[in-house]
């Protein structure tokens, strides 16, 4: 992971769709080399026909193509022909199973290209996401991102697999057809061809016009479906005012206005649809007209007519697709930059050639201060104190202290800037050692625990080196969990969040402190971790910690006395200013904060 | 999801339960019937087209004349110009239907939503509800539009087409009626297998958001236990699976098209060998043969939409199903004929019959359970509220704080025994009439989108501007209107997020007091707000229950300490009962211990604010 190099910045939008397609480009050509065989093999039937209706059914004498040649000369000549006509059929048959075949690898080179580009597309978003630093995440909604990982990845997809794929087709088609239509009869061909440029450009400017609508009524469906979502979320409150009839009027209003807005749609996209219809029958028309009278004057024969048709309705589609094909593409590139967006944001990086030190020593903080953004107020303010290896620091702090800030630094969620002090573990700075080495050595148990949708045990030991079902239990009884766990029917293999149980927040912490005992790492920080759990499990978990700490540096946070009385030093947090540290016996003779807090816990709970 | 499940469960509703969906439909009758007229119409001109190059090439070219050719051309133009027309209109009213119905369709089941009881809302989850209403519907009205129309199109099409076959040369049209059944046959086969590989890929992609999901609101739990490496991997596997599966599926799909086609090629094939054959011996004419030549290449297409079609309305019968049954759901807690008669019901109420409300409410000898469970968590429970009391209940999250709020408010009906409201059974005077009288202020506040104004009006239409600022200043939310750009009229958001939940609760707060409910309802916030927001939101409170009978679902001490009257639930039953001092003498209390492990928290962030 740490070995491979992560800088990928991309300058425009093309090098990082390149950078995507790495591995998928070439089955994308072959995929269009296939269509191509496609096209090309299609075009040749009504040339079969021309030539059986022309040669072998009525008697004129047409121009043949040497590949036309090649068939009559190899299948019995002219003469045989006429008496079995099987023959034909057969070549029509062994034709159409070629292109079938190529039909088929069109399609299957296609689909394995587009699928390695997307897997490719998620596998690199999924591995670089997690690799930006959390301030990233803090900066970014999550819905945003995922709608960035989801429909914009699959925005691309269709762009480059269906889109660019098919403009080529329709190229090709258009260009093949009008060929063949060119050798048949030139001024036929132009009066075909005449209707392309209408057709293009019609459904161009119509599919440009109608994006404005459907965005806004998607805007529209937006907001009916917000006021749907917003009744049945808010059922109590509607039900409580008693304004039932209020919602319906609001919801059958918008609906109407709603239902209006599509009618109006509708109308023009069928209005469209026909007319566009109505053009290209025209053009068909126009054929058969000027084709029969070209024939009457000799300058056509009538299987030359058929053929002529024949490629027209064959190039009347792609015409047709290509202006609205040319009209989605442009969706195409904001969706690439909304995700160059994401691949040129900073991944999170460590100096050259990190250590690796022992960290079981000292820890220091000296003169810390912080801030989550740049002029904002300061969260820690010049904070200084030192933990020696092996013992316990209890953390007492209120709501906004900074008490969790100063764990984030230490385990390098944030990065502590320049000149704002250092935290220095030994004599090593935290910000030169190798951030994987740092935080697998510091267990910290987050105030909000996580679970990922998986089994309890994977759960539990998914920070381990492959952990024995022992271990995991080990931890699971050390945090009091066992209990719990065992008394669920799937016992360690229940399954976590939506699928499964939901967890109760002590439970939820109580995982969280397994899933770090398991590592059992030299630096364990417990953040709030115990502030859902009851007294009693809250003290039984304490004093497994003690039994099994070892020399493990340990911090403990929370607003409960009870849970730091017995570390080793206490240090009081208050609007970012460490204002007083020392034993829990110093701090009660200095009278001053914790005394206090003490005071009104301990005591002044059992007064009232 | 379990129950959500279960809800699944099919119960097969007879002819894929259309005939329940008839009324919806009638008021449309008349467009539906034009418009499959018309739709058949312009599938007739379809298959006639080609009989005009057949025309041309048999009187025009064959005899080498032009003579004809501008009535040729005039009736060529006018039958696509007719065809335009009946097209057009035939698509737009498909068009409208569909819209149509699926309007009426949302109405009516959002409308039936809002006389439903709560035990539904409280077994099926929003997302699920809101699809009943959002997407069922749109499922629906397309079947009796586009859906009904691709049947009526393709279907006609392919009978004008071998009609004329049949007209022209019997021979032919039968060796072309060969290939239907084969066409069928693989169109089905084909779509029976595509729609399950298709169903598998999509859940293996929803899987697939659900792990960018994890990734981004787990970054950091990912982060501190150094498991990228592990998640990325695992999430490689996933993505490996799904692209295998795409695959696949593509196989399958791939083999489909190239069949239809060749099968297309195998009709033109059987038509140039056995026509060319009968036209070599004078039996038709070449332009006869053209026309068959055209059929060929175009009656495949029709005959695999007509079975996608069918394939499509199989799969709206889930839809339709859990639509009738959303329909057909009856709410529990309903008001009887007389009620309604006397006091009007949910959208048409009898206000000149309603009676004052004063806010005594008592519970007499009340046994209760929910309607999806069998375990009591009331039993012969006997409370007396008398007007202007204020009652506090406290307890666990989840431990089923909200079962006494919603017996007072008739979201649910007493098992057993009696909820009275001012002596009288509730179960005597509407719902509505009840509700009207109750202030609800809810633990994460609801407010709509809309104005600031609409959301406060929400309890009462007829408040004046003066009022409103009067309730605002009272709950001293009138800083939160001054920094606003548009004062009252400024939007609040999808669900009030351009506010912060601080000033949200505020606003609930003053829209209550607007309502001037006598009972309030109060369902505290456990989520921390700064000290400031926190100071405000107390003082509210003690303003708000002021001369009100009201029951509060409490967090915060201060009250606590105060309420005339705290319950204590544990595990959804009622265990202690008493004021603040009573329950505080008891040191083993379970309310003792409560009461302590907030205190600690509390005394705290008061301390350290000196």
């Amino acid at each position: 992971m740490n070995t491979k190099n992560n800088n990928i910045r991309f300058s425009n939008r093309s090098s990082m769709v390149l950078f995507f397609m790495k591995g998928s480009i070439f089955l994308f050509v072959m995929g269009i080399i296939c269509s191509l065989a496609v096209a090309f093999l299609d075009m040749i039937n009504p040339k079969i026909i021309q030539y059986t209706v022309d040669y072998l059914i009525g008697d004129t004498a047409s121009k043949m193509p040497f590949y036309m040649e090649f068939i009559v000369s190899h299948t019995g000549g002219k003469e045989y022909l006429r008496g079995h006509l099987f023959v034909i059929a057969a070549v029509v048959i062994a034709i159409a199973l070629i292109c079938a075949l190529f039909r088929y690898l069109n399609k299957l080179f296609n689909s394995m290209a587009s699928e390695k580009l997307i897997k490719r597309m998620r596998d690199t978003l999924f591995e670089h996401i997690l690799k930006l630093p959390f301030s990233w995440h803090g900066e970014h909604h999550t819905g945003d991102i995922i709608q960035r990982c989801t429909s914009d990845v699959e925005t691309i997809k269709v762009f480059l697999s269906e889109q660019l794929t098919s403009l080529f087709r329709i190229a090709i088609m258009i260009v093949l057809g009008m060929y063949f239509m060119f050798q048949i009869h030139t001024g036929l061909t132009l009066i075909s061809a005449a209707f392309i440029p209408v057709l293009v450009l019609y459904s161009l400017f119509f599919h440009n016009k109608i994006g404005e609508s459907f965005r806004h009524a998607d805007e529209e469906e937006g907001k009916l479906s917000a006021i749907a979502q917003e009744n049945l979320t808010g059922v109590r409150v509607v039900r409580a005012f008693g304004r039932e009839s209020y919602e319906r009027s609001r919801f059958e209003s918008k609906n109407k206005d709603y239902t209006r807005m599509w009618i109006h749609l509708m109308m023009l996209l069928s209005a469209f649809w026909t007319s566009n219809d109505f053009i290209s029958s025209m053009q068909g028309m126009l054929v058969v007209i000027f084709g029969s009278v070209f024939c009457v004057r000799g300058e056509l024969t009538v299987g030359e007519l058929i053929a002529f048709v024949s490629y027209n309705a064959m190039i009347s589609w792609p015409v047709r697709m290509l202006g609205r094909v040319i009209s989605e593409m442009s969706k195409a590139g904001v969706s690439v930059d909304r995700l160059r967006e994401i691949m040129n944001s900073e991944p999170e990086k460590d100096i050259e050639n990190p250590k690796c030190p022992d960290l079981k020593s000292d820890i220091t903080f000296s003169n810390v201060s912080f801030s989550y953004e740049e002029d904002a107020s300061l969260i820690l303010k010049d904070v200084s104190f030192k933990i020696k290896a092996g013992s316990t620091l209890g953390i007492l702090g209120g709501t906004g202290s900074g008490k969790s800030t100063l764990m984030y630094l230490l385990d390098r969620l944030y990065e502590l800037p320049d000149e704002a002090g250092s935290i220095k573990i030994g004599d090593v700075d935290i910000k030169e050692i190798d951030r994987f080495y740092l935080r697998r050595n510091i267990g910290l148990v987050l105030q909000e625990p996580f679970l990922f949708s998986r089994t309890l045990s994977e759960n539990i030991g998914i920070a381990g080196k492959d952990p024995e079902m022992k271990d995991i239990r080990r931890a699971a009884k050390m945090a009091s969990l066992d209990d719990t766990i065992s008394s669920f029917d799937a016992g360690y293999e229940t399954f976590v969040g939506e699928r499964g149980v939901t967890l109760s927040g002590g439970q939820k912490q109580r995982t969280a402190i397994a899933q770090m005992l398991v590592s059992d790492p030299p630096i364990m920080i417990f953040d709030d971790s115990l502030s859902a759990v009851d007294t009693e499990t809250d003290a039984k978990i304490r004093a497994e910690l003690n039994k099994h700490a070892g020399d493990s540096t340990t911090i403990i946070i929370s607003h409960r006395i009870t849970t730091l009385m017995r570390a080793d030093n206490i240090i009081v947090l208050s609007h970012g200013k460490v204002v007083e540290s020392g034993t829990h016996a110093e701090l009660l003779e200095k009278n001053g904060l914790y005394r206090k807090i003490y005071d009104i816990q301990v005591q002044g709970g059992e007064e009232e | 999801m379990s129950i959500n499940d279960s809800n699944n469960k099919q119960t097969k509703l007879p002819f894929l339960g259309i005939p329940k969906l008839l009324p919806f439909v009638r008021p449309y009758r008349k467009q539906i019937i034009t418009m499959m007229i018309l739709g058949a119409m312009v599938s007739m001109i379809d298959s006639f087209v080609p009989l005009f190059n057949r025309y041309a090439i048999n009187n025009f070219i064959a005899k080498g004349t032009t003579k004809g050719m501008h009535i040729f051309a005039l009736v060529y133009a006018l039958t696509l110009l007719a065809k335009l027309i009946m097209d057009f209109t035939s698509a737009y009213l498909v068009g409208k239907t569909e819209m149509s119905v699926d309007k009426d369709l949302r109405n009516a089941s959002f409308n039936h939503l809002q006389e439903l009881s709560f035990s539904y809302f409280n077994q099926n989850n929003v997302g699920y509800i809101h699809a009943r209403v959002m997407s069922d519907t749109g499922k629906i009205g397309m079947m009796f539009s586009w859906r009904m129309m691709d049947i009526i199109w393709n279907g006609s099409y392919i009978i004008f087409v071998f009609a004329v076959m049949m007209a022209i040369n019997i021979r032919l049209a039968l060796y072309m009626l060969m290939l239907v059944p084969i066409a069928a046959f693989l169109v089905m086969y084909f779509q029976k297998h595509l729609i399950v590989l298709n169903r598998h890929i999509r859940e293996l992609n929803s899987k697939i958001t659900g792990n960018f999901n994890e990734g981004i609101t787990g970054a950091k739990a990912i982060k501190t236990l150094v498991v990228e490496g592990k998640i990325t991997s695992d999430f490689e596997e996933d993505t490996e699976n799904y692209r295998k599966n795409a695959v696949n599926a593509t196989h399958f799909s791939a083999l489909f098209t190239s069949s239809v086609t060749m099968l297309s090629s195998c009709a033109l094939a059987l038509i140039l060998w056995r026509g060319g054959k009968i036209t070599m011996d004078g039996v038709i004419e070449i332009g006869t043969l053209s026309v068959f030549l055209s059929y060929a290449l175009g009656i495949l297409e029709p005959i695999q939409n007509i079975v996608v079609t069918i394939s499509d309305l199989i799969a709206i019968q889930v839809n339709i199903e859990r639509f009738i049954r959303l329909m057909e759901t009856t709410s529990d807690v309903a008001d009887s004929v007389e009620v309604i008669e006397k006091y009007g019901g949910t959208f048409d109420p009898k206000k000149e019959n309603w009676e004052k409300l004063i806010g005594d409410v008592e519970f007499k000898d009340v046994s209760f359970h929910y309607p999806d469970g069998t375990e009591y968590v009331l039993e012969h429970f006997n409370l007396k509220v008398p007007q202007g009391t204020n009652v506090a209940i406290v307890g666990e999250t989840g431990a089923g704080k909200s079962t006494l709020v919603n017996l007072v408010c008739r979201f649910y009906e007493p098992t057993s025994g009696q909820v009275l409201i001012d002596g009288k059974d509730a179960r005597e005077r509407s719902q509505l009439w009840l509700h009207s009288n109750i202030g609800y202020v809810l633990q994460t506040p609801h407010l709509f989108s809309g104005s600031v104004r609409d959301n406060l009006k929400y309890g009462n239409p007829d408040a004046t501007d003066e009022q409103i600022m009067d309730a605002l200043k009272l709950v001293s939310a009138d800083g939160i209107i001054e920094k606003m750009p548009d004062g009252l009229d400024s939007d609040v958001g999808e669900g009030g997020d351009a506010l912060s939940t601080g000033e949200k609760q505020l606003l609930s707060f003053a829209r209550a007091i607007l309502a001037d409910p006598r009972i309030l309802v109060l369902d505290e916030a456990t989520s921390s707000i700064d000290t400031v927001t926190e100071k405000a939101i107390q003082d509210a409170i003690s303003v708000v229950i002021k001369g009100r009978t009201s029951f509060m679902i409490a967090h915060r001490l201060s009250t606590v300490v105060d309420a005339d009257m705290i319950l204590v639930v544990k595990d959804g039953k009622i265990i202690e009962r008493g004021t603040h001092k009573e329950l505080m003498k008891n040191k083993k209390g379970y309310y003792h211990q409560l009461f302590s492990r907030q205190f600690e928290e509390m005394s705290l962030n008061e301390a350290s604010n000196f």
